[in-house]
């Protein structure tokens, strides 16, 4: 962890924060660099307006289909669990489109907009997105192969492909259009989210457009598929 | 304190239990959430995912005369069971797990307003 250059006003602020955290939430395992950390990265990231899209505590607020498209961004308080912390980093600078579509649109393309963050706040701001988690996401689940299963349900036994981006053999780009792209999912995304979030769809996502396979799909057979999405883009 | 605090704790539980079943929306808001995605927001079968590699062309709900071929207990089961089910592309996704039982009337009812037809 390298320490980053602050000045008087913000140790101060940082102080205080630390203390809020270390009190509400009593983080007390985590080493003292990460919770400065992760204390400036919720700094920065209420600073930079990034609230006014994104919710950061759980557990999901969604009831109705209205309150899903009253969303103007994803919910970012399970971050920790979902995301590859060098992708994290490196995207907060240079957020190119993950979802091909406008969110919440079907309709609009993906404008691309997104608000950068320079490198010094990106750091900290994955930090302290990396420190939400949901308490439910199990490590070690998962073993990342391009696992024949979870291929053949991907893209034959279940509609998958039918709303995500992925890359055919030849490098190709293949797939629907209405789901977040699929094809950087293994630089992405944790492998061990991916099975959490099928399994227990009603806790990250209780209201979205993609079906719950809950029931439909095996744990086994579940496992495959976030072991063959999550192979995506590593190779 | 410590009393406001159990009052506040019971009453998040409260809301917590009545508000936990999905709450069933308006047909309309139903079939563009999830339908639309592939079938089209007015029903013609050609949704955003409906790219130039998408295997089979989502039904397109207002061509009467081939959803008149299909009864509305033809319909529940697709909506529920997915394409398969019906020997049809596993494109159409299931939406047992996903959908209430109400939701999926709502649908069909919908879907019988696209065609202007009956089954
Ligand atoms: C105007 C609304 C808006 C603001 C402000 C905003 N975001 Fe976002 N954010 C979005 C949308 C929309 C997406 C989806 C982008 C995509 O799919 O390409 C997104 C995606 C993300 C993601 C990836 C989440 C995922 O599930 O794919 C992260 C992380 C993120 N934003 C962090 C931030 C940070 C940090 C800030 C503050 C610098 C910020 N956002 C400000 C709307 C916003
Ligand atoms: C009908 C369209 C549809 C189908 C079918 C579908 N998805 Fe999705 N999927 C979505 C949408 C839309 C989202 C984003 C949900 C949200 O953020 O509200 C999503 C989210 C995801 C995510 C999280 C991605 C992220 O960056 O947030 C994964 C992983 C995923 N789907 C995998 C799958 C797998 C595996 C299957 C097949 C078993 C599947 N999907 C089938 C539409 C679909
Ligand atoms: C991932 C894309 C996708 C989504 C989302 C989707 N469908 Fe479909 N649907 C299809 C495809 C593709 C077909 C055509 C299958 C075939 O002809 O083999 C189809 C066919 C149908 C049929 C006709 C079945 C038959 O026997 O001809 C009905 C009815 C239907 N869909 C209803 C719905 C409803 C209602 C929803 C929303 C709850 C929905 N679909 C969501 C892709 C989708």
């Amino acid at each position: 962890m390298t320490l980053k250059r602050r000045d008087t006003n913000r140790e101060t602020k940082m102080k205080r924060l630390l203390t809020t955290a270390i009190g509400a939430v009593g983080l007390l395992a985590m080493s003292s660099a990460a919770q400065a950390d992760a204390a400036a990265g919720q700094a920065a990231f209420e600073a930079n307006g990034c609230l006014d899209c994104h919710y950061t505590e759980g557990p999901a607020r969604e009831k109705t289909i209205e309150d899903q498209l009253a969303k103007t961004g994803p919910e970012l308080w399970y971050a920790g669990d979902k995301f590859v912390q060098d992708w994290l980093t490196a995207w907060l600078t240079v957020p190119a489109p993950i979802r091909p579509m406008k969110f919440n649109s079907l309709t609009e393309e993906n404008p691309g907009d997104h608000p950068a963050l320079s490198a010094d706040d990106a750091a900290s701001v994955s930090d302290y997105l990396m420190s939400l988690t949901s308490g439910v996401v199990e490590s070690g689940t998962v073993k990342v192969k391009k696992n024949a299963k979870g291929r053949v349900i991907f893209s034959k036994k279940m509609p998958c492909s039918g709303c995500h981006q992925y890359t055919g053999r030849k490098g190709e780009p293949l797939g629907g259009n209405s789901g977040p792209s699929l094809a950087e999912a293994g630089k992405r995304l944790n492998p061990d989210w991916i099975l959490a979030y099928l399994k227990q769809p009603e806790t990250f996502k209780p209201v979205k457009m993609m079906p719950v396979f809950v029931g439909l799909l095996s744990d086994k057979d579940m496992a495959n598929v976030a072991s063959y999405v999550a192979y995506f883009g590593t190779k | 304190m410590k009393k406001l605090l159990t009052v506040a704790f019971a009453a998040g539980l409260a809301a917590q239990i009545v508000s936990a079943p999905a709450q069933a929306a308006d047909a309309e808001t139903v079939f563009k959430f999830y339908c639309a995605q592939c079938h089209g927001l007015a029903g013609k079968g050609d949704g955003p995912n409906v790219t130039k590699d998408f295997p089979v062309s989502p039904r397109n709900f207002t061509d009467a005369a081939e959803m008149s071929k299909l009864s509305d207990a033809d319909l529940r089961n697709v909506i529920l069971d997915g394409g398969p089910a019906v020997s049809k592309s596993p494109m159409m996704p299931p939406w047992a797990k996903t959908l209430s039982d109400e939701e999926v009337d709502g649908l069909i009812g919908h879907l019988r307003m696209l065609c202007a037809c009956e089954g």
